[in-house]
């Protein structure tokens, strides 16, 4: 989500909620005559109205859940996720009056302290990242049917080298596992994409021009698309891509080098792939510490509310 | 003397052909004379069957004279000497004959394939192997519009046989002579291509034609498999038949294959509704019943108010369950037969001499409903090619006008309600005075700006509506089976408002524009209706052509963008790829989503793939039913009897028309009667979640990243800005 000038009434709103408050607790603490403390009549409203603001924000997972029920847009479920989310650090620690405390409370606050750090976190990156994604992967496509995607551009390549070579060397065995392992989806695939088939070359290359090409086929570029985040492979970075191709230019006629553009092409939208694979995780991988950290944050939480209550 | 005249009784002519003496009637000409008498002289222009012209000289004969004399033109006269065979002759014939084979695209078509072509015969018995003349400097066209015959007019020689048997023997008066000199040659009406002309196709001109300038069309393909039961159609059987009276056996001796006689008993289906085919059928013997069995119904997407705790339920609701806004009022169910189906019963019969499948058969549309035989029937399955030369074959059309234009009025025009009020004498009499207008893909129908002298309506295909702006067409509606159109010129300023083009096989029917005016004139509620559709049609044109002033073009028209109404567009800055759009369509809609997150960039901004509303809407090209239609607020509507062929999903460019499978109880059409559980499809595509304030996409979008938008308003604020 990026924070823009739509957050502004949400942001004021947090300012003068935290003002507010840290007003009512230094006023509180200067005046407690044993300090603040978790239990006292404030420190309780700290504390509830804090919980409060952390189970508001944990039912956005539940409200994710069903997205047609008119419980109010997921727009503002996710601003109130952010903003209140964000208050209820301020005012747990009110509510502790900033002693860490016992195990379970230490622990409660160290869960809460890294739950909001990771959501700022992924708040940071959901505002910077999507326009990452725009400016550098133009062929961006359905991140979930990138694998399918894949196994086009080596159905391409493939299909280049045999109009320049007259056969193409296969990966067997490689390929022919992932198309195993790749079950048409109910529903089909939707990913657009530009089609590169039959650039219409008539050129074939001969026995002697043949083999360079042949060479760089299996020894980079096929190993290349296989396993395109594979390590050490000169195709996975532009520049020394550039390089490559450039050389292997030279080695084959003029009139070959138009399928050689195609399969420089390919390569580099297997690199914008690649590039995307990585900002997607980035993008999301966040959650794999935020969902889990605030799912054990709101259960110790209930726990501790016992606890405290009943003892 | 010769009595091979048989029993003329007149006066005889008493001559001498090549020293033989022959009798013959006055009347008779040199060539009949040498014929009875076992003379053969030469000629290329002459037929028995038809009136002789003289145009080849190479019939010319010796007769004592200053010039030589063409036999075939030429009458006998009482103690004529004639010479077949004299040096003279021969060198005539001669040099006929290579400055004719000069120019002759020597093998033609017609020798390559049967070795019989009349000059290339007549110049080896005349001994011509070298020819001393050149060729013409210019080269002559060839004709391949025609689906039955091939024309060459560089192995034409003007002969003007054609001609004689087009006009003479046919009658069909198509063919003629055009330009004069060395580019005199045939031309078919005023020089049109054959296909485009009005040529029936009935293989006279190419029966009569020596050369291999008309020649025989073998399509590949062209026959039917034959399945159990049935046999292949021979053509001397055929021509017996009514249906094919006109049509030349020689043009249907030469596509055997394409005719298949079928037989069928009591009970049998003969095609389903939404198969798709290539064939028509012509009921011989027999009565079939025709149907629609896909149930009646819309698909309705609804929570209630059990939506805002549930997820919402697609589900079949009937017109009487659930009214919508502009769904249509018409009584009948237009199909590709010679009957429409009443909304209320969506059956009807068809007899001997009913034909059906002509869509299907013409433009290849699935079948827009049920056939099967109420009795034991005998059908006659036919391919393009032959049934093309059925539509246009006089006797064929003749027959079947006159009903075609009454189901046209009585269903067409009365059925709509705003005509409801016409009496059956106005009827009658626009029966006797309406058109029945064919056109072929491509025809323009009326040009914009042209003088309004009529009024149509649809028979069958689809016809292109485009309005002229700066820098193109915009496709301003797509008519189909039914609709009319042609009023907004004759009640405002006389001019046609735009341009109607027939996008596949069309029939019209044509209402002059006095027939129009004593419409309007004599019936008030009529003129109300259709003024109202005319006030309503240019509102709406108005509104999309000041659109188009109002944004720059380029970047729309690439895109396409301006043709929607209505874009979901997704802002990449925002959107974090989360797919909780996607998601909340399909929990919307039974698991089926609608939307496809994936489509075409402007700027920053993805257009999702979800129904457009476009303007110019491809869905609604071919449906067999006409199903797929625009409400006045141009919003695609998917009526009650769809029956889920699937070819609106084919041909939405986008991918945005889904088909909805429901389980329904329906009439087993193998056993009448009897009713199974059936899987029957309807086509849907995004609604708008109009059951909520705002679509589920957008409303599920928990990143300000999706927006339902006017294309003109958001794309043209964007250009605004960016100056």
């Amino acid at each position: 989500m990026r924070i823009d000038e739509t957050h502004r009434v949400w942001l004021v709103a947090s300012v003068l909620i935290l003002g507010a408050t840290t007003a009512v607790y230094v006023l509180y603490a200067l005046e407690a005559p044993h300090g603040p403390r978790g239990g006292s009549p404030l420190g309780l409203t700290f504390g509830i109205i804090g919980f409060g603001f952390m189970i508001y924000a944990g039912l956005l997972g539940a409200r994710k859940q069903v997205p047609v029920w008119r419980l109010g847009r997921a727009q503002t479920w996710m601003r109130g996720h952010l903003w209140l989310g964000l208050l209820a650090l301020p005012l747990i620690l009110f509510h502790a009056g900033f002693h860490f405390g016992g195990p379970l409370t230490s622990i409660l606050l160290w869960l809460l302290i890294i739950t909001v750090a990771s959501g700022v976190f992924g708040a940071i990156l959901q505002h910077y990242v999507p326009r990452l994604i725009l400016e550098r992967v133009p062929m961006e496509t359905i991140y979930d049917e990138i694998d399918r995607i894949r196994m086009q551009l080596r159905e391409e390549a493939e299909g280049f080298m045999e109009d320049l070579c007259g056969n193409a060397p296969e990966a067997v065995g490689v390929i022919t596992a992932q198309e195993q392992d790749m079950e048409l989806r109910a529903g089909g695939y939707t990913a657009l994409r530009p089609s590169r088939t039959g650039t219409g070359a008539q050129y074939k290359l001969t026995e002697e021009e043949v083999e360079p090409v042949r060479s760089f086929y299996t020894a980079e570029l096929l190993p290349f698309l296989v396993h395109p985040e594979g390590p050490d492979s000169r195709l996975a970075d532009e520049t020394r891509a550039l390089g490559a191709f450039s050389k292997l230019r030279m080695l084959v006629p003029a009139a070959a080098h138009p399928v050689i553009a195609n399969l420089e092409s390919l390569c580099d939208e297997e690199r914008q792939l690649t590039r995307q694979v990585r900002l997607h995780r980035l993008l999301h991988i966040w959650l794999l510490l935020h969902i889990p950290l605030s799912l054990a944050l709101l259960l110790l939480s209930v726990f501790h509310v016992v606890i405290a209550l009943r003892y | 003397m010769s009595t091979l005249f048989g029993t003329f009784v007149g006066p005889m002519i008493q001559l001498t052909i090549d020293g033989v003496q022959v009798s013959a009637p006055a009347s008779a000409t040199i060539f009949d004379a040498a014929r009875v008498s076992g003379i053969t002289i030469p000629t290329l222009c002459h037929l028995q069957n038809e009136t002789p012209v003289g145009v080849c000289r190479l019939c010319v004969v010796d007769v004592g004279g200053r010039v030589l004399a063409a036999s075939c033109v030429r009458q006998v006269e009482n103690g004529m000497k004639v010479t077949t065979n004299s040096d003279k002759v021969v060198a005539a014939r001669r040099t006929l004959l290579e400055i004719l084979m000069a120019d002759h695209p020597s093998p033609c078509a017609r020798e390559r394939h049967s070795g019989d072509c009349e000059l290339e015969m007549q110049a080896r018995n005349a001994g011509i192997t070298e020819l001393r003349y050149p060729k013409r400097a210019f080269a002559r066209p060839k004709d391949d519009s025609s689906l039955a015959i091939a024309v060459d007019h560089e192995a034409c020689i003007v002969c003007d046989r054609c001609i004689r048997g087009c006009n003479e023997i046919r009658q069909n008066l198509v063919l003629g002579r055009m330009g004069k000199g060395a580019s005199t040659g045939v031309a078919f009406d005023l020089n049109s291509p054959m296909g485009e002309s009005t040529c029936v196709s009935c293989g006279e001109c190419m029966v009569s034609c020596p050369t291999g300038a008309l020649t025989n069309k073998h399509i590949a393909g062209t026959e039917l498999p034959i399945p159990v039961g049935a046999e292949l159609a021979e053509a001397e059987d055929l021509v017996h038949l009514p249906v094919f009276k006109g049509v030349s056996g020689t043009f249907l001796d030469m596509n055997k294959g394409a005719v298949v006689k079928r037989a069928f008993r009591a009970g049998e289906v003969i095609c389903r509704e939404g198969e798709f085919g290539s064939t028509a059928f012509y009921i011989a013997e027999g009565r079939a019943a025709v149907s629609i069995s896909t149930p009646m119904a819309h698909v309705k997407t609804s929570g209630g108010a059990r939506g805002f705790m549930s997820r919402m339920k697609s589900s079949l609701t009937a017109r009487d369950s659930d009214v919508r806004e502009e769904e249509a009022t018409q009584t009948y169910i237009p199909i590709d037969a010679s009957v429409d189906l009443a909304y209320n019963n969506p059956v009807a019969e068809l007899g001997p001499g009913d034909l059906f499948g002509e869509m299907t058969c013409m433009s290849f549309y699935p079948r827009s409903a049920t056939v099967r035989a109420l009795t034991d029937c005998t059908m006659y399955e036919m391919l393009r090619n032959v049934f093309d030369i059925l539509l246009k074959n006089k006797s064929f059309r003749a027959r079947l006008g006159k009903e075609y234009k009454r189901r046209a009025l009585e269903t067409h025009l009365r059925g709509v309600p705003m005509f409801s009020e016409l009496s059956t004498g106005f009827v009658e009499r626009l029966m006797d005075n309406v058109k029945l207008l064919r056109l072929s893909p491509g025809q323009t129908i009326c040009k914009q700006g042209e003088p309004a002298d009529s009024f149509y309506l649809v028979r069958i295909g689809f016809v292109k509506v485009t309005e002229s702006f700066p820098g193109g067409e915009l496709v301003i509606a797509y008519l189909s089976r039914g609709d009319s159109f042609g009023e907004i010129g004759l009640l405002g300023s006389g001019a046609r408002t735009a341009t109607c083009t027939a996008l596949d096989h069309v029939e019209l029917v044509k209402i002059a524009a006095e027939d129009f005016n004593a419409m309007v004139g004599q019936f008030p509620g009529v003129r109300r209706g259709l003024q109202q559709l005319a006030d309503e049609r240019s509102r709406q044109n108005t509104e999309r052509m000041a659109a188009l002033g109002t944004i720059s073009l380029d970047n729309f028209l690439s895109q396409g963008l301006m043709e929607a109404q209505s874009l979901l567009v997704l802002d990449l800055e925002r959107c974090t790829r989360c797919d909780a759009c996607v998601r909340a369509c399909a929990d919307a809609h039974d698991g089926i989503t609608r939307l496809i997150r994936e489509g075409q960039r402007f700027d920053r901004y993805l257009v999702a793939t979800s129904c457009r509303h476009c303007k110019d809407p491809l869905c609604m090209v071919g449906c067999p039913v006409g199903s797929i239609r625009r409400r006045n607020s141009l919003e695609v509507i998917i009526e009650d009897w769809c029956i889920g062929c699937g070819l609106c999903a084919r041909n939405c460019p986008y991918g945005n028309i889904n088909l909805h499978p429901f389980e329904v109880m329906a009439e087993d059409p193998d056993s009448p009667g009897r009713r199974i559980a059936a899987v029957k499809q309807k086509a849907t595509s995004c609604d708008l979640c109009t059951e909520h304030a705002e679509p589920s996409c957008v409303y599920a979008c928990p990143h300000d990243a999706a927006h339902r938008v006017d294309p003109r308003k958001f794309f043209g604020d964007l250009l605004g800005m960016k100056g």
